[in-house]
């Protein structure tokens, strides 16, 4: 069977690539990095790639808001590079500054690129949250999440994580079954209190996905949780499964699945 | 002209305000809708102001707003070109607290934000004609040197009949400062009538005895380590003081990336793993009337150096994990702001290779201005009330970004084997990088290809300014164009400034104008070693008001309360979770673990590459009160200290290396009587334990003298930093208690007859390994060192991260012993302590309990909960 080549897309700033690298490695995919100014240039497209990764950090400097100056320069000149990657069933994960991104390029959570509908605003504790928070997925559009997963621990590591949308918007993410992992008590309910919901993130909404399911991004991040010694606690938590793993595993099956 | 957006927001500030010169209102109105406002929650306006009872704060002219060029990259993607622009935000009613070093407020609208000047011309200064106490005025303020240096200058240029440029004397005074020729520590010493070595003759010595792990020592930006697998792992530690005193924003910031660029610019380049942070302030609740004119509120101090550890480490991608805080009000002047950083490189590429005849001299990454000009001469001088108005250059924003995109450069043209060396342009700027690398074949350089954040600079404040996140690499010519494409890549600009060139000078131009030539012999052979006294000053004991045993419940009650609540002791949860210390995915132990992942760690453990086994880990120790009223043994103290958090982790302590930071007051001869004890402290250190010091720095300016005659001294302090390496990092520990019902054991021998806290050095080895093979062979649950609070601040610690409590039977002044080099570990039952711990000094003082509550027969039962309220406040209050 063919590798499958995951584009790991980087910026000014970039600075979760390394284990996001190692994360789809390990779980059998084929991960390369790429600079936006190789696909800006064109000795390299996306046309080699099956899923495109954009990694957490500080995409030049979260300068007048986090991910909104990479959103531009691939609104500006990946857009149709962008499309067609699409079209042929292309994967798309952005996580934390990566999702920042996904949402100001429009492509989350309405997947209409070049169209904000939603926004990633600053934690309403007014500052950078480094802890450990519980996450469930729910049954939702995202065509490579369709397990239940249960209740998992991951890492938050942002200034600017609080999803909001207008009432309309937040809506039709609900009606559509957008919604894919939300912040939950250890009982999995949702939860809108500090710091279980780190950010203030209306509905405890942690990672959405387009309607077209292809797309996903979240603020927590699956990468730092793929090797045991990974989570604060292993040594007292004897836990089998690192819980990130799950969705580098299940992006790697579809992709294989359905080629 | 200037078009004015303001971004509403719903918050203080109320407004973000861009100035955007050089183009219409239309292109102002796609910038303001498609970059600079989400009209999700954002509002905004253009060239009209929102509410008219605000106040603008703003960078001052000159000063870099980090923030401008990606503006202007994003605009130019949206295919609009802006000539000039800045950022600043509106606050309603009320300025919030700002320095107005950096920032101000905006009164009037600017009309341009360009700096237009013309070029300053070189100036030559008649040196040769000067009476002494000319010189010392030329020195004064300036170029920071003593008589005897200036007139060594004099002579030389009395002696090859000319007299000096600007440039030339700034270079001198640069290459000759303390803060970069270390001449105290080079210096001859007499300590009461008596020659000794120099300092930093001893520490090699005594080092290189130890050599079996080093890969370099003291002759790079940072120490080298063997590792594994062919790969070498570095460190290094430095202060950033003067610059935090006056800027504590811009100063730690700087002080963060410059630690990263000694940590890159190590051999062909390394990789930043991890950032350490030790900060030494006053109380935040100093009082006013206390604050020596000239100097910051420490509150102030603390908000800001934190919120740059935060604002830089984090945009960076550098975890921030091991750190602590000190508190004492004599650094109320001058604080200590000190920055570690560990990095991992290929053995075969951490050493520099040396400059070849016709090799380029190429600097990449940020602009050069006028900002930190005279750093390195002026971190080595005493700081005044005057410091802060005739050294306002000398501090400036940090910009993460640069930074990183120009480590990702390096990196990749390090392993494509493009690279002969990378040094760093810290203190000194280009003149200290370029003539250090110069020295034995000597380098032209051509000044005026610098690239500058603004027009007007003269030769000389290009060559010494000390802008940030600029590195310079030594390139083999066939090698350029190569290394520009990838720099390209990564957005880092290069330019070929100067060429090694076999001529053992220094040579210097800006277009066809020589503006400063000098000997390499000179420069870097010319200045006198100091003969410097010294006088050893009894010290009075120490005293230790922790060591008053409480005699009632209610007093012992009362006083871990305090205990727990001091400042050194409290809980920095508040400022770690604000720190990314995840960033990698490396980390193997957090700074907190345990149920509620709120029980502190003694060292960080990380796993440098993630598909390996392997552990990096690193600590660090220091007291300076204790240094300061013994500086012997609050050094050994320390070391002590440093090492057992390296250990009490599972660390073998003899695979570590030591890096040693002295912060000492101005070197008169008490205090350097003072610092001599310290120095063979370290040495003795090291002879006991049999491991090296690989690296360190000296800062020798923390004192403050005011106009009035007040003097203060900060603290003397030795902070010790540790790291090493371990092969598999699984084998590590954390201090939660796992289990209940488990034994408590207390391992290492304290010091319960002195005032002071003597370490026994001979015992302490012994019981490292024993700590290091318990761990290792999977019979320890949690371990914790004994530090400032002494074992019943550890055993509480414990406690908190396991979530429950312990029963015990023990004398009181056991538990408050703060003796460094004893262990409290929890093991499954008595047998396996017995089995573990024969040989060495331990006391088994009981089991753990499900009931969350210290209970010490004989003295004292109380919730844990109550202490750790008495624990968590302090920093909540600050942080929120």
């Amino acid at each position: 069977m063919k590798k499958v080549n995951v584009c790991i897309l980087q910026s000014d700033g970039t600075n979760c690539d390394n284990e996001l690298f190692y994360a789809f490695k390990k779980f059998g995919g084929n991960p390369q990095f790429v600079h936006i100014n190789e696909l800006r240039n064109r000795p390299k497209t996306l046309k080699d790639f099956r899923i495109l990764a954009l990694p957490g950090g500080f995409s030049y400097g979260d300068d007048v808001v986090s991910g909104k100056i990479w959103a531009i320069e691939l609104i500006s000149f990946l857009r149709d590079e962008i499309e067609n990657f699409r079209k042929r069933g292309g994967l798309i994960i952005g996580i934390c500054n990566g999702f920042q991104v996904l949402v100001r390029c429009g492509l989350l959570p309405f997947g209409n690129m070049g169209k904000m509908d939603a926004t990633l605003a600053p934690n309403d504790s007014g500052h950078f949250e480094c802890r450990w928070v519980d996450l469930k997925n729910e049954k939702s559009k995202c065509v490579f999440l369709k397990g239940d997963y249960g209740v998992g621990h991951f890492a938050v590591n942002h200034g600017e994580g609080k999803f909001l949308g207008n009432a309309e918007t937040l809506k039709k993410i609900e009606t559509q079954n957008l919604v894919v992992f939300r912040y939950v008590d250890s009982d999995g309910n949702p939860i809108q209190s500090y710091p279980e919901n780190p950010n203030g993130s209306l509905n405890a909404i942690a990672g959405v996905t387009d309607p077209s399911g292809r797309i996903l991004g979240l603020m927590p991040h699956p990468e730092k949780f793929v090797d045991i010694t990974q989570y604060p606690n292993w040594r007292r938590e004897k836990l089998i499964k690192p819980h990130g793993a799950f969705i580098f595993e299940e992006m790697i099956n579809y992709i294989k699945e359905n080629s | 002209m200037i078009q004015t957006v303001r971004v509403r927001t719903n918050k203080n500030p109320t407004a973000k305000v861009y100035r955007l010169e050089g183009i219409t209102e239309k292109q102002a109105k796609i910038l303001a809708e498609k970059l600079f406002c989400e009209n999700i929650n954002q509002t905004y306006t253009i060239n009209k102001s929102i509410f008219f009872n605000v106040i603008e704060i703003a960078y001052k002219m000159g000063v870099m707003n980090p923030e401008v060029a990606s503006i202007i990259k994003a605009a130019r993607d949206l295919k609009v070109n802006l000539i000039a622009c800045d950022s600043s935000k509106e606050y309603l009613n009320k300025a919030p607290a700002f320095n107005p070093l950096i920032e101000n407020i905006v009164k009037k609208e600017p009309t341009t934000l360009l700096i237009k000047e013309r070029v300053g011309k070189t100036a030559v200064v008649p040196i040769r004609e000067m009476e002494d106490k000319e010189l010392l005025l030329l020195s004064k303020d300036k170029l920071f040197l003593n008589l005897e240096e200036m007139k060594t200058i004099q002579n030389y240029f009395q002696k090859i009949k000319r007299d000096p440029t600007d440039l030339e004397l700034e270079t001198l005074a640069q290459t000759w400062s303390e803060h970069c020729a270390h001449k105290t520590f080079k210096a001859k010493l007499v300590v009461d009538g008596k020659n000794k070595m120099p300092l930093i003759e001893r520490i090699k010595k005594e080092a290189y005895k130890h050599k079996k792990n080093i890969v370099s020592a003291f002759v790079d930006n940072s120490g080298v380590m063997d590792f594994y697998d062919g790969l070498a792992i570095n460190g290094k530690a430095e202060t950033h003081n003067a610059p935090s005193a006056i800027e504590p924003y811009g100063g730690a910031m700087t002080g963060s990336g410059g630690v990263f660029r000694d940590i890159v610019a190590t051999g062909q380049g390394a990789k930043c793993l991890i950032s350490t942070d030790i900060f030494c302030l006053a109380p935040p609740n100093t009082p006013k009337n206390k604050l020596p004119a000239g100097t910051l509120p420490p509150d102030y101090i603390l908000k800001r150096v934190v919120a740059a550890v935060r604002d830089y480490g984090n945009r960076i991608g550098i975890p921030s994990n091991n750190g602590s805080f000190h508190f004492h009000e004599d650094f109320r002047a001058k604080p200590i702001v000190l920055v570690g950083s560990y990095g991992i490189l290929p053995r075969n590429k951490a050493e520099k290779g040396k400059p070849k005849i016709a090799d380029l001299a190429v600097v990449i990454g940020g602009k050069t201005g006028r900002d930190g000009i005279h750093g390195a001469t002026f971190s080595s001088a005493v700081m005044s009330e005057k410091t802060v108005k005739v050294n306002a250059t000398a501090v400036q924003i940090g910009n993460a970004i640069e930074e990183k995109r120009t480590f990702d450069a390096i990196l990749e043209a390090r392993d494509k084997d493009l690279i002969r060396a990378v040094q760093d342009l810290g203190a000194g700027g280009l003149s200290s990088a370029i003539g250090e690398m110069g020295e034995k074949v000597g380098v032209t350089v051509h000044l005026e290809k610098a690239p500058l954040k603004y027009q007007g600079l003269s030769p000389w404040e290009i060559w010494v300014s000390e802008s940030q996140e600029r590195m310079l690499i030594v390139l083999p010519k066939k090698n350029l164009k190569e290394f520009v494409k990838i720099c390209k890549k990564y957005n880092v600009e290069t330019t070929e400034i100067g060429e090694f060139d076999g001529s053992k000078r220094l040579q210097v131009f800006y277009g066809k104008e020589k503006v400063g030539d000098l000997e390499m012999k000179f420069l870097y052979g010319g200045l006198p070693q100091r003969v410097m006294h010294a006088t050893n000053v009894k010290v009075a004991p120490w005293s230790r008001s922790h060591l008053n045993i409480p005699k009632t419940k209610k007093g012992w009650i009362n006083h871990l309360e305090k205990i727990l609540s001091h400042g050194n002791i409290n809980s920095k949860e508040p400022i770690l979770r604000m720190y990314d210390h995840n960033v990698q995915g490396t980390n193997a132990l957090h700074p907190f673990t345990g149920v509620g992942m709120d029980g502190p760690n003694d060292a960080a453990v990380i796993k440098p590459i993630l598909d390996k086994p392997y552990g990096l880990i690193v600590s660090h120790g220091l007291n300076p009160a204790f240094t300061m009223s013994d500086p012997y043994w609050g050094s050994i103290w320390a070391a002590s200290e440093a090492i057992s958090n390296y250990v009490a982790v599972g660390g073998d302590y003899k695979n570590a290396s030591l890096i040693n930071n002295y912060i000492w007051p101005f070197p008169d001869e008490e205090w350097l009587g003072k610092l001599d004890r310290c120095v063979d402290a370290v040495c003795d250190f090291m002879k006991a334990l049999k491991i090296p010091v690989i690296s360190g720095k000296d800062s020798l300016s923390a004192t403050y003298r005011g106009s009035n005659g007040f003097v203060l001294h900060s603290p003397p302090t030795l902070c010790i930093s540790v790291f090493g390496r371990i092969p598999d990092a699984k084998k590590t520990i954390s201090s939660d208690f796992k289990k209940i019902g488990s034994t408590i054991v207390l391992v290492g021998k304290q010091d319960l007859e002195n005032e002071i806290s003597y370490i026994d050095i001979k015992i302490l080895p012994k019981v490292l390994e024993k700590i290091y093979k318990a761990i290792k062979e999977g019979q320890v649950l949690a371990c914790h060192d004994v530090s400032e609070g002494g074992p019943i601040t550890t055993i509480f610690e414990m406690c908190v991260g396991g979530n429950c409590g312990v029963k015990i039977k023990v004398d009181g002044k056991k538990l408050l012993s703060e003796t460094a080099g004893c262990f409290i570990v929890e093991v499954k039952n008595e047998e396996i302590a017995k089995k573990l711990f024969k040989g060495i000094p331990y006391e088994i003082l009981g089991k753990t309990i499900k009931d969350e509550k210290l209970m010490v027969e004989n003295l004292f039962t109380t919730d844990i909960d109550r202490l750790q309220k008495a624990w968590s406040r302090p920093m909540m209050e600050v942080f929120g």
